[in-house]
């Protein structure tokens, strides 16, 4: 089981400080969905866990061991994959961007692609030009590339996003799927009641903090009373 | 009226009748122009590269710069090369004046404002997931970059043609660092000059007519290529 553990994460642009010392651990298998304000910092928390964007400081502990985030940075672009809000498919077929991140013989990319291309229930439009897809196909496309490449984490930026009942629920399937096979997820969502069945722990980012939301917030997103900033901001 | 009828009628028979001088003189400008946009190309590419995606002080004066001499006029660079060419120049013991290698030159000169500027803008122009994806997904930088390159191909094959547009018909340069000799570096645009200086216009129509078919397959493939790129979210 892998353990994955980053501390007093800490980013600022310019004045304004985004990460305030974050604390934020990860096991094979979990399921994190991160909710906050437009602006709270999912997206940059989740591209420094990705080795994406270098942190202020960061420090992060795996196998025991603990090392700064610059130190361990090529490690997390090989354990982590992050998914952009809105996919980026290179321009070609479904299967060149399944093809994307396989090495090895061509054969046994391949036997990899088809597997993928079942995971992912993309049989029919492989061949097909990614242009010509709709949202839903394109973030089951992206998710399949990703699958494809065993990440140990996933990092995804509201990957439900405008995406109608029966894409989402096709997507939260796939990432049951993911789930299942151990790989850690982290979920950033304005709608979090869509992740209730696949969430295993619900937090919120405000004002540089992240704070554990509870089961609270997934029953009743609407009504949720946000952890006392004040109370955080003096922590 | 009637000259200018049987002008382009010899110049067709010159042409398709297989004219020796004709077509060594259509074969060296070929070379010359293709030595040099080959030469300039990857470090015309690495450029681009650097003014889309890296930050260092003078970045802006430097795209500044290539902007500027995209505008350059071709007797202007022909006249630099000559004088750090000739013999009393700084590089004169090279020797290289009066040489194909000297056109080459010349005309990379001429090529890298055209292919770094509008390989900049392409590059710049690709969306800044591209190359994150490429990233997360496991491809070295190298690999992201061909990736990007990839991505970016429709405008960098415009920015090829239309250096090699230029670099083909320009004559300034050619005719003061080739000097015009026979058979050696008489291209096509300084064969128009000398013949038509001699009032011999056919064999001038005949290298024109070329140079007009070159632009029009090359504007058309260029339409063609434009045509296929489509923006991919």
């Amino acid at each position: 089981m892998t353990e994955l553990t980053y501390s007093a994460v800490r980013k600022t642009y310019g004045k304004r400080e985004i990460l305030a010392g974050v604390d934020f651990g990860l096991r094979s298998g979990q399921c994190v969905l991160l909710c906050g304000e437009n602006g709270a910092g999912k997206s940059t928390l989740l591209r420094i866990l990705a080795g994406m964007e270098r942190p202020d400081y960061a420090l992060v502990t795996r196998d025991g061991v603990t090392r700064r985030w610059r130190e361990v940075k090529k490690r997390l672009l090989a354990d982590c994959i992050y998914l952009h809000q809105t996919p980026y498919l290179f321009e070609g077929s479904v299967r060149y961007n399944l093809n994307y991140p396989l090495r090895g013989a061509r054969t046994s990319r391949e036997a990899l692609v088809r597997e993928g291309l079942a995971w992912s229930g993309l049989d029919t439009i492989a061949d097909q030009a990614v242009h010509q897809l709709s949202g839903g196909e394109r973030q089951r496309v992206a998710l399949a590339r990703a699958w494809l490449r065993r990440p140990k984490i996933m990092l995804l930026d509201e990957p439900t996003t405008n995406m109608d009942h029966a894409c989402r629920q096709r997507t939260v399937e796939l990432l049951h799927a993911l789930k299942r096979e151990g790989v850690a997820l982290v979920v950033t969502s304005h709608e979090p009641s869509h992740f209730a069945g696949v969430a295993d722990d619900v937090l919120e980012l405000a004002s540089g903090c992240l704070g554990r939301a509870g089961p609270m917030y997934m029953a009743l997103p609407d009504k949720v009373t946000p952890i006392d900033r004040r109370a955080r901001a003096t922590a | 009226m009637g000259s200018i009828a049987e002008s382009t009628q010899q110049a067709l028979i010159l042409l398709f009748g297989g004219d020796p001088d004709l077509w060594v003189i259509i074969g060296i400008s070929f070379k010359v122009s293709l030595t040099a946009l080959l030469i300039a190309t990857p470090f015309a590419v690495a450029m681009a590269f650097l003014l889309a995606f890296g930050r260092f002080p003078g970045r802006r004066l430097l795209i500044t710069m290539f902007n500027t001499l995209l505008s350059f006029p071709a007797v202007v660079v022909g006249l630099t090369f000559y004088i750090l060419l000739s013999r009393q120049g700084p590089l004169g013991e090279w020797q290289l004046l009066f040489t194909q290698p000297a056109m080459v030159i010349g005309q990379i000169a001429l090529a890298l404002p055209i292919l770094i500027a509008m390989g900049h803008s392409s590059l710049q122009a690709t969306d800044r997931r591209a190359w994150e994806t490429a990233r997360t997904l496991g491809a070295s930088r190298t690999r992201a970059m061909m990736t990007l390159m990839r991505e970016a191909r429709f405008g960098l094959l415009a920015a090829l043609l239309a250096a090699f547009g230029r670099i083909i018909a320009e004559v300034g340069a050619s005719m003061m660092l080739g000097g015009n000799i026979l058979h050696y570096t008489r291209n096509i645009p300084t064969a128009i000059a000398l013949e038509t200086s001699k009032g011999e216009f056919a064999q001038g129509i005949a290298l024109g007519l070329v140079l007009l078919i070159m632009a029009f397959l090359l504007n058309g493939l260029l339409q063609v290529v434009q045509g296929k790129g489509r923006p991919v979210a």
